[in-house]
């Protein structure tokens, strides 16, 4: 299966060449696009100068819609899976492998790498783990996806999740409401352990303040799923 | 058309007055293009209906009486919250729609940039396998 890396990237430019060394000790050989979600340092040249295809979106657009443009050109490139990898080091490129083998068994649509199957690595605080718990439950409640860690953006996509992230992605915290997304077209959901590390540079963009705002805005968009067959063209999107 | 008795001429006129400004600036924006007719109508369609309540009190009153509210100036209230919200919810609509266009047009210029570049550097459109400069 041909395999397309998405490294969504807002001024990531003194982490990037951490995940490109991380991608070639894991002996990958998916091909990788970075896409400089309107940056100010030099996230798309050292990008270039590592050797990835770049993306650069004229203005920040959010996590939402940076994936989703690696997502379109994964589409019409026709690649057979495309994983999403934070250029911010989280993500252990070591997983790769098995991220993409449920996609490989024609298993799963959507695989989702989660810090709560197996043991070890970074968990997050008590008070976000319980947040997680929370939007697990409510997932499952909502579209029937089982899934213990909904808000993990390590996730790999298959050709039909694909075509349809390409077309409508959320925006603004994305992650739970991809998967409800993709449920509630038939996609099927499969988790599998990973372990994540702290990010090395720089903090995460979650701050405690923005935490209510992240469970309001989720928990919202959770509730008013668009039903099957009435969703326009692009969500809000 | 004068019903001092429900709306005080010294009230009345003024208010007339600044609603037909209103109705003739939008009026004025539309012809000089500034302004699409498609996103004025509903200022327009709002304006008129506040023109005709304010020169006709009677229809203030008669509508307060049908909808049971028992003292006509909070008609007037009402109707002029519910004037604002509908148009700040039609204004809200047209950024949002407009936020999703500018969203797929970003991606689209981002995709455009990198087959230019690649036709550029002369080899096949797509990003290069890791680590392989």
């Amino acid at each position: 299966v041909r395999v397309l890396v998405v490294v969504p990237a807002f001024n990531e430019a003194r982490n990037l060449p951490g995940v490109a060394e991380d991608l070639r000790a894991s002996g990958t050989a998916a091909d990788v696009c970075v896409v400089d979600d309107g940056s100010t340092d030099a996230t798309a040249q050292v990008a270039a100068s590592l050797g990835f295809g770049v993306l650069r979106l004229p203005v920040n657009l959010g996590i939402g819609g940076a994936v989703q443009a690696g997502y379109l050109w994964a589409e019409r490139h026709g690649y057979d899976a495309a994983v999403q990898f934070d250029g911010d080091g989280q993500h252990d490129a070591s997983y790769l492998g098995a991220l993409v083998e449920p996609l490989r068994r024609g298993e799963a649509d959507v695989v989702i790498g989660s810090r709560f199957l197996g043991d070890g690595g970074f968990r997050s605080t008590a008070l976000r783990r319980a947040g997680i718990r929370y939007l697990s439950w409510f997932l499952r409640l909502r579209c029937g996806a089982r899934v213990t860690d909904p808000t993990s953006g390590f996730r790999a996509a298959g050709r039909r999740a694909i075509a349809l992230f390409a077309r409508a992605y959320p925006s603004d915290y994305p992650e739970p409401e991809a998967i409800a997304v993709g449920a509630r077209v038939g996609l099927r959901v499969a988790e599998v352990p990973v372990q994540m590390r702290e990010r090395t540079h720089g903090a995460s963009s979650i701050t405690a303040l923005r935490m209510l705002y992240y469970f309001l805005k989720v928990s919202t968009a959770l509730l008013l799923l668009p039903l099957p067959g009435q969703r326009r063209g692009s969500m809000r999107a | 058309m004068f019903h001092p008795e429900i709306l005080p001429i010294e009230v009345q006129l003024p208010s007339l007055a600044i609603q037909l400004l209103f109705l003739g600036w939008v009026l004025r924006l539309v012809r000089r293009q500034s302004l699409p007719l498609r996103d004025s109508l509903l200022w327009i369609a709002s304006t008129v209906g506040a023109l005709l309540v304010t020169a006709f009190p009677r229809l203030l009153v008669a509508g307060a009486n049908l909808v049971g509210v028992r003292v006509p100036s909070n008609a007037v209230f009402g109707l002029g919250l519910l004037y604002v919200a509908l148009n700040v919810l039609s204004v809200t609509i047209a950024a949002s729609s407009n936020a999703a266009r500018v969203r797929r047009l970003s991606q689209e210029c981002a995709l455009l940039r990198a087959e230019i570049e690649a036709l550029r550097a002369g080899r096949q459109g797509g990003p290069t396998a890791a680590g392989q400069p």
